[in-house]
């Protein structure tokens, strides 16, 4: 039986000139009527029953004023005056159809009545219905759908949404409008509590690519009582995130984290994220320019990578060489010219030219010295936890102060392995949420075909099937490549640039739903889902976590210290009474690589007597001796004549 | 010579400029061109300067409109179908809210000339059968003006009886009827009910009166004067001229105001005629009329004709 739901706010009508068709039609309401772009509304035609969804995309108000200049006749030229009888004034809408009820066969929209559309019409519009009922729902809460004091949860499919189905989400809008992000974490947060457990294991990793933003997801935010109901009204529990790992990379110094989540309460939380050789030759192609190597280097990289790496590999010289790490490989860089010159074979080694041997030393040895604080030369390995991933786990790589290349080099790595390990099954979760922000710049629709790019291409056309997906964000649509932006199922928009407006992708929408779209503000999203026929507005609440802008006013960034007071800090951190003097004592007058080696040893593995842990993975110190000149050693006399007798 | 040219000529000898608008015909001779008046507000009729003022509250506007069409013929003898119908709408904040509506559908056609099965016909089709006056001698023209007749008489039953159910639902309230109040005789000496005439086809005054009466210049009333009829309770009248008419017609923006005399519609001349004034405001275009309907009997035109539908 269908629920008559609210009074009739209006009524269809239809001309020659502005026709009722199946797709969309045109219905009067009063002035005062609660209705706007984006209200959906039902109308039911009482002789067959057919009922018809629909969403409002325009709007237009007149009255009968025949032309401007006779309403400047009548006020004889002042605006202030008021006519003693108001105008006939008429709102004339324009709603495009969601659903139509029964769906064969397809009919233009009755001339009938049209009412606001209930909670119950909001899911049915929406074709909710379909994945909220039944033995298995997959709705995850995505917004309030808001109108006419009506508020309703919209859901989105999880099959659309993280896979197998469709998958992939993409976010624009106005940067410093605290949505795309806030969005995301909200988002992330909802799936985290309502993605079903018949469908896996799911977990997150958020790329932290500017500033603090999601240095903070594990601590709660300020949120208002209306904020809170929303969180009620879509049964979701407003909480931060209570199992987030967060990643960053090392400073230039090898022991200052790089990282705004610095501060000394917090900073115990972060792991530190270090490269050996192996990790960065597999992603090479990454870091080296393609105008500066040709395909003879690629193939002396490949030789590299495939016959000498962790191999045990002999020289023609006699040299046994096991390569590890950066060091290791300028070693037997070393041994190859030395044995090409004393052999007096100066151009060809293995098939490979010296020139290009040379070239690929220089770029590889270069990558150690241009990522330092992520890669390592000696082949200290510090990574995410590929294999033992956790159910509702926020990974958080904090990228925000590597320069380009190094964000280029984690950023593919990380997914590479989220990749393989999801296609072997291994990764300890059956979905991955992978959250990139300025996509424009990752996967920018014109500029150079960059190996960042491709994978992004890779995971947007292929990820659904292994359960990796991409949530993406960008100021610009119209910016990032077509088959990133296009692959995505779910599609959110916050409030936007005209300019981007003014772009083909947004020809499909009405100038008015442009005009909402270009004022839209914070907490309110315009969202496309494969299960919607039209986008529809949605408000969210804030996510309850604290913004990267609040962090840092709640715990600013530690100030980075010397090398050994930032060594005596991170074996504080492990265990609180571990004295930095002792410490200090300890690692007084040794190598920092040594030292840099212990610290990272004892971290990984977080034993519970960090101080002796720690002081056994220091090498013996070799007891300074201080050496005298010997005596009794004759003086050298000058002699006149080198050549003489 | 040009017709602007003409138009300086006769405005440098001190005369106005018309609207100079082309005709190809003389117009339908005017029934009843003239009638007699006694002037009630000193002994001439003079013109009188009037003051923009605000409405009263809670004033009422009726109007009525009415349709036909030669639907066919028995022979000669036409049968018209007519739709009249009236509206009374209440003014509230600048708001027209219907208080009393009425339409009706009927046929009309001279029934003595027509046989027992054409009429029973007739009668069949359609509930309201209306017999309209025979000519004289038979002619199709003729018998179509007096069916027309009949439909004029039927919208002023309408008319009267949706003025006797506003004043029902509103006893107290003003009420302003399109045209002539002497329609509305149940009303008699309701100081209420006032009526807005726009056409001048009866002139009532004489001599410098006429001239005086009808150029006034805009802002301005005549004198009230007592116009004679032939039947009903005694009525009181005057003109107000709501927009100028130099280089338009003579009775461009001029009404003529009536009702039933009492003394307050002396005294409440100059008050009726200053929010008269407001009322022109909004302009009721694209109405042709415009320049004498105002706006809120406009709108009752046009919700009956909406209500109405198309004709067909």
């Amino acid at each position: 039986m269908i629920d008559r739901g609210s009074k009739p706010i209006g009524r269809v009508v239809a001309t020659e000139v502005l026709p009722a068709s199946p797709h969309q039609f045109h219905f009067w309401t009063a002035v005062e009527a609660p209705l706007g772009i984006g209200a959906i509304v039902r109308v039911e035609n009482g002789g067959d029953g057919r009922v018809v969804y629909a969403v409002v995309t325009d709007g237009k108000a007149y009255s009968d004023l025949a032309t401007p200049l006779h309403d400047v006749l009548a006020a004889e030229g002042n605006p202030t005056g008021e006519a003693p009888t108001s105008r006939a004034e008429i709102r004339l809408w324009t709603a495009a159809v969601l659903r139509q009820v029964p769906e064969e066969p397809v009919q233009p929209v009755p001339l009938a009545e049209v009412r606001l559309a209930s909670r119950v019409d909001v899911e049915t519009a929406l074709r909710m219905d379909a994945y909220l009922r039944g033995e298995r729902p997959t709705g995850i809460p995505v917004g309030l759908y808001t109108a006419g004091g009506l508020s309703s949860p919209v859901y989105v499919d999880a099959d659309f949404l993280l896979g197998p189905e469709s998958a992939h989400l993409n976010i624009t809008g106005i940067s410093g409008l605290a949505t795309k992000t806030s969005a995301v974490e909200f988002l992330i947060g909802s799936i985290f509590e309502h993605f079903p457990t018949h469908k896996g294991r799911v977990a997150a990793v958020c790329f932290n690519v500017k500033g603090p933003d999601l240095c903070f997801l594990d601590q709660p935010g300020p949120l208002t009582d209306a904020e809170k109901q929303m969180y009620v009204d879509l049964g979701i529990e407003p909480k931060p995130f209570e199992n987030v790992s967060y990643y960053a990379p090392f400073r230039p110094d090898g022991v200052n984290l790089n990282t705004l989540r610095s501060n000394p309460e917090l900073v115990g939380t972060v792991e530190p994220l270090v490269w050996g050789l192996r990790e960065v030759l597999d992603y090479h192609e990454v870091l080296l320019n393609r105008d500066d190597v040709d395909a003879k280097a690629d193939a002396f990289i490949d030789f590299l990578a495939d016959r000498v790496v962790e191999k045990e590999f002999a020289d023609e010289w006699g040299n046994l060489h096991r390569v590890k790490n950066f060091i290791d490989l300028e070693r037997l860089f070393r041994a190859i010219f030395d044995g090409l010159e004393s052999a007096g074979r100066s151009d060809m080694w293995r098939t490979h030219h010296i020139a290009t041997i040379r070239k690929v030393r220089n770029r590889l040895l270069n990558i150690s010295v241009r990522c330092k604080g992520l890669v390592t030369d000696d082949g200290s390995v510090s990574d995410l936890p590929f294999g033992t991933f956790e159910d509702r786990r926020v990974y958080v790589i904090d990228v925000a102060g590597m320069d380009n290349l190094g964000q280029d080099l984690v950023f593919t790595r990380i997914v590479s392995q989220l990749r393989e390990h999801l296609e072997r099954r291994n990764l300890g979760v059956e979905h991955v949420v992978v959250f990139v922000d300025e996509l424009n710049k990752y996967a920018p629709q014109d500029g150079p075909d960059t190996y960042v790019r491709k994978m992004l291409l890779d995971i947007s056309e292929r990820g659904r099937y292994l359960g990796l997906v991409l949530f993406g964000a960008q100021q610009f649509r119209s910016q990032v490549h077509k088959r990133v932006v296009g692959n995505a199922g779910t599609v959110l928009f916050g409030r936007m640039d005209l300019d981007e407006l003014a772009t083909p992708g947004y020809q499909v929408l009405s100038p008015a739903t442009k005009i909402k779209m270009a004022t839209m503000p914070k907490g309110e999203l315009m969202i496309r889902h494969p299960h919607f026929t039209h986008p529809v507005f949605v408000k969210f609440p804030r996510p309850a976590v604290l913004t990267g802008r609040g962090g840092v006013e709640r715990f600013p960034p530690a100030v980075d210290v010397s090398f050994e007071d930032a060594v005596a800090r991170q074996l504080a951190q492990l265990d609180r009474g571990v004295a930095a003097a002792r410490v200090k004592d300890l690692i007084a007058g040794r190598p920092e690589d040594d030292v840099r080696r212990a610290l990272l040893a004892t971290r990984r593995a977080r034993p519970k007597d960090v101080l002796t842990f720690f002081q056994s993975r220091l090498p013996t110190a070799v007891q300074r001796t201080e050496m005298k000149p010997k005596s009794g050693v004759s003086v050298v006399r000058p002699v006149e004549d080198p050549y003489g007798p | 010579m040009a017709h602007a040219g003409i138009r300086k000529v006769i405005v440098r000898a001190g005369g106005v400029a018309g609207g100079g608008r082309m005709a190809t015909h003389a117009g339908a001779p005017l029934e009843t061109p003239f009638g007699t008046a006694e002037i009630v507000e000193g002994d001439r009729i003079r013109a009188i300067p009037v003051i923009p003022r605000e409405a009263p509250p809670g004033v009422a506007f009726l109007g009525g409109i009415q349709r036909y069409s030669v639907d066919g013929w028995f022979g000669a003898t036409p049968v018209v179908r007519a739709h009249v119908a009236a509206a009374a709408l209440c003014r509230n904040g600048g708001e027209l809210v219907t208080v009393a509506t009425r339409h009706e559908d009927f046929l009309v056609a001279p029934l003595a000339v027509l046989s027992d099965s054409e009429r029973e016909a007739l009668a069949a089709r359609e509930e309201r059968l209306y017999p309209s006056e025979p000519g004289s001698r038979r002619h199709p023209l003729l018998e179509i003006q007096l069916a027309v007749q009949v439909v004029d008489r039927r919208r002023a039953e309408v008319e009267a009886t949706v003025a006797k159910e506003y004043r029902e639902a509103k006893p107290g309230g003003l009420l302003v009827v399109d045209g002539s109040v002497t329609a509305h005789s149940a009303f008699a000496k309701d100081s209420r009910l006032l009526g807005i005439v726009k056409s001048h086809e009866t002139q009532f005054l004489n001599g410098a009166d006429v001239v005086t009466a009808m150029t006034l210049e805009p802002g301005h009333r005549s004198s009230v004067f007592a116009p004679k009829y032939e039947r009903g309770a005694p009525v009181h009248s005057w003109y107000v001229r709501l927009w100028p008419w130099e280089g338009q017609d003579i009775t461009h923006g001029l009404v003529r105001v009536e009702r039933y005399a009492t003394d307050a519609s002396v005294s409440e001349a100059d008050e009726i005629s200053g929010w008269l004034m407001r009322e022109r405001a909004p302009l009721s275009t694209p109405d042709a009329r415009w320049d004498r309907l105002l706006y809120p009997i406009h709108r009752v035109e046009d919700l009956l004709r909406a209500k109405a539908g198309s004709w067909s």
